[in-house]
């Protein structure tokens, strides 16, 4: 075990991986003599060169569609989107060219390839660099996206898609790189399996579930329940497509009372689809409508950075009204 | 093969051309292929030419959804795919790429499942008429936003220069894709990396019904290639020779490590854009007319005559023999049957997910629910 931030943690992932396979390159703008302008690619590029750790142009589309090439053609690109608020030129390759390939080709083609992107808010970016992209790519068939909230989830995480078969969102919450730091497995084959999520506490009043950036607000709130003796079960979705159906449907369902947590904006977010398979599911297990708290359906605003994000208060309110309902 | 690095010269004012309209040789070096190729080359494009017009009789007899007429194209389609190393480098066609797939060694039959969407399609019937793909023959399946496989195909060749192998792509696409900002980013990316990569653009001159002046300002495609740092060549894409050998030689150069380049392969489409277009409303027939005029087939029909090469009755022999190999494969595309209802949920990911497993469940419940056979 090393006691590692999330940033750190990807870097040597990456350099694990790398190791491991010389199949994996990396790419993206600045990823190589720069390390990445969040130093997520440090030290890649003196170990392994430009071959394997390119520099790009200045172009999302380039970077994603030439991952794609590349995976085709047998390589393991982790390609990285330098915000996730930039990868909008990208979208379309990955959106009509990685997502179906699989399916267009049927089974002929297919595209192992994991794009990250440092994504979500709470850095004074305003909108262009503090957006959780989410939903747009749930909401596209084809593409796996998964939000790890701890530096260890990280690693395994990472390591899973980069040895994986499919083409993967991996979202990175920024305002955690350095902001926490933990015990990380330093197993070079240490692997989280796709779609499971994890609970974080244990308790039976209520289930507040969330992923990504989010966590940390959540535990928070989490801790003040406790102090005024209530007891929530916390559960880290990690992944968002395909996601732990399971694990919530067991903990709503033995619990009765649910807070979905997401700075997302609002409407259609990923915690509509999580609120809307538990009333499909176990309505009648319910003691209150599950209650979202998330983002707003603003673009994300930049005076109002910390206040935009589902904090503590906003989810304690949440749970006051599902516990009172 | 290559006698001279410097034979074709990029960034002519003209096209490029060997033969004349009269089927006449007009270059000042002789010609270097053996009377097989040269055969060969006019055999492709009669198959081209037949298999696309029975298409578009398919199409019209309700057989397939939707065609892309590429008569006209063919001299160009099968240039490039002589200088393709069919196996060993990688095509990124496009959707109007009858004549090229073919040539390179599609079956027919998997071409006209994918048309008729039967279980002959090796795709499995996931997509709409001339969309192409092959995993044996490397060539990637073709999406219908178009330029977007033009950063892809980059990173193929740029794996390819990775890997040392000494193979190279070409992607094909048509005049409209060049105002994309994919195509660009493709280009950029690719002189940027020196990628044994080359672009060829079939410049039909219409980009549905929006004319090529109202596509660019610049003079020409191969224009283009000045601001990515590689050479473009502007060449008659209506002479199957001049298409052939400049796709060679650049293509050879690709692989000897010298970079892309851009090839602009100016042609014309006989048929409206797609079966759903109405040509008539943005060009006059009379341009179509002295287009027909200037025919690739038989241009270089009186070429291969001039050589002694061809005459009436292998012509009237060829075309029996495409006929009943086209026949024969429609007949076996039909006979293959649709393809499974169910099969639409295979091939998302590698493992299909939980959410889609309950979909496919439900939807099985609601039609055993409404009497309907769930296995067929």
């Amino acid at each position: 075990m090393a006691v590692q931030n999330y940033v750190q943690t990807i870097a040597r992932t990456l350099m694990e991986e790398m190791r491991r396979d010389d199949r994996v390159v990396v790419l993206g703008e600045d990823v190589g003599k720069r390390g990445g302008v969040f130093l997520a690619t440090e030290h890649l590029y003196d170990t392994f060169g430009p071959d394997r750790v390119i520099d790009t142009p200045l172009s999302e589309a380039a970077i994603i569609g030439a991952a794609i090439g590349m995976s085709v053609y047998g390589r393991r690109p982790v390609a990285e989107i330098q915000f996730s608020d930039y990868v909008y030129p990208g979208f379309d390759q990955l959106v009509s060219q990685a997502a179906k390939l699989r399916y267009r080709s049927g089974g002929a083609f297919t595209t192992p390839m994991v794009v990250r992107m440092p994504a979500g808010g709470g850095v004074k970016g305003g909108h262009h660099h503090s957006q959780n992209p989410e939903t747009h790519f749930i909401h596209t068939p084809g593409l796996q996206v998964v939000y790890p909230s701890t530096p260890n989830d990280a690693k395994g995480c990472l390591k899973t898609t980069i040895r994986g078969e499919d083409p993967v969102v991996f979202l990175e919450p920024k305002r955690l790189y350095r902001a926490l730091k933990e015990d990380v497995s330093d197993d070079v084959d240490f692997m989280l399996p796709i779609g499971r999520g994890v609970r974080r506490r244990e308790g039976d009043d209520v289930v507040l579930i969330s992923y990504g950036a989010s966590m940390g607000e959540t535990l928070k709130a989490a801790d003040a329940l406790s102090d005024q003796g209530i007891a929530a079960d916390v559960i880290d979705l990690r992944w968002l497509m395909p996601w732990d159906e399971n694990l919530v449907l067991e903990r709503v369902a033995a619990v009765g009372r649910a807070v979905l947590v997401s700075e997302a904006p609002h409407s259609g977010n990923m915690m509509s689809e999580v609120a809307a398979t538990i009333a499909e599911e176990v309505l009648d297990m319910l003691e209150a409508p599950p209650l979202r708290v998330s983002g707003f359906d603003t673009p994300y605003p930049y005076a109002q950075d910390r206040v935009y994000l589902p904090g503590p208060n906003r989810i304690l309110h949440a749970v006051q009204q599902v516990l009172d309902y | 093969m290559i006698t001279d690095a410097q034979r074709f010269q990029p960034f002519s004012d003209e096209p490029i051309r060997l033969i004349d309209e009269g089927g006449a040789w007009l270059a000042p070096f002789s010609c270097d292929l053996d009377d097989d190729t040269l055969i060969g080359l006019y055999r492709h494009m009669v198959l081209g030419r037949m298999v696309d017009e029975r298409l578009v009789r398919l199409q019209r007899l309700g057989k397939s959804s939707f065609v892309a007429p590429s008569s006209g194209h063919e001299a160009a389609q099968v240039g490039i795919a002589g200088a393709v190393r069919v196996g060993s480098d990688w095509i990124f066609p496009y959707y109007r790429d009858t004549a090229l797939a073919l040539a390179v060694g599609w079956p027919l039959v998997d071409m006209l499942g994918q048309m008729m969407g039967t279980r002959a399609d090796p795709a499995r019937a996931r997509q709409m008429p001339a969309h192409p793909g092959s995993r044996a023959l490397n060539m990637f399946t073709v999406a219908s936003p178009i330029a977007s496989h033009v950063p892809v195909a980059v990173g193929t060749a740029i794996a390819q220069k990775l890997a040392g192998a000494g193979d190279a792509t070409v992607c094909t696409f048509g005049d409209g894709a060049t105002s994309e900002g994919d195509w660009h980013a493709g280009l950029n990316f690719a002189g940027a990396q020196g990628a044994p990569i080359v672009f060829a653009c079939e410049n039909n001159r219409y980009a549905i019904s929006v004319d090529l002046q109202h596509q660019t300002g610049s003079p020409n495609v191969a224009a283009k290639a000045h601001a990515y740092g590689m050479p473009g060549y502007l060449v008659d894409g209506m002479d199957v020779l001049a298409s052939y050998l400049v796709m060679r030689d650049v293509m050879a150069a690709a692989r000897d490590g010298l970079g892309p380049a851009l090839v602009e392969l100016t042609v014309y489409r006989y048929g409206p854009h797609s079966s759903a277009d109405d040509d008539g409303v943005y060009r006059a027939s009379e341009e179509v007319a002295a287009w027909r005029e200037r025919d690739p087939i038989p241009r270089y029909r009186r070429f291969l005559e001039g050589r002694k090469l061809w005459g009436d009755a292998r012509e009237d022999e060829l075309r029996a023999a495409l006929k009943a190999e086209i026949d024969a494969a429609v007949k076996a595309s039909e006979a293959a049957g649709p393809v499974p209802v169910e099969w639409m949920f295979d091939d998302v990911l590698s493992r299909p997910t939980p959410q889609l497993e309950r979909q496919r469940e439900r939807f099985r419940a609601a039609r055993r629910a409404a009497g309907e056979d769930v296995e067929g």
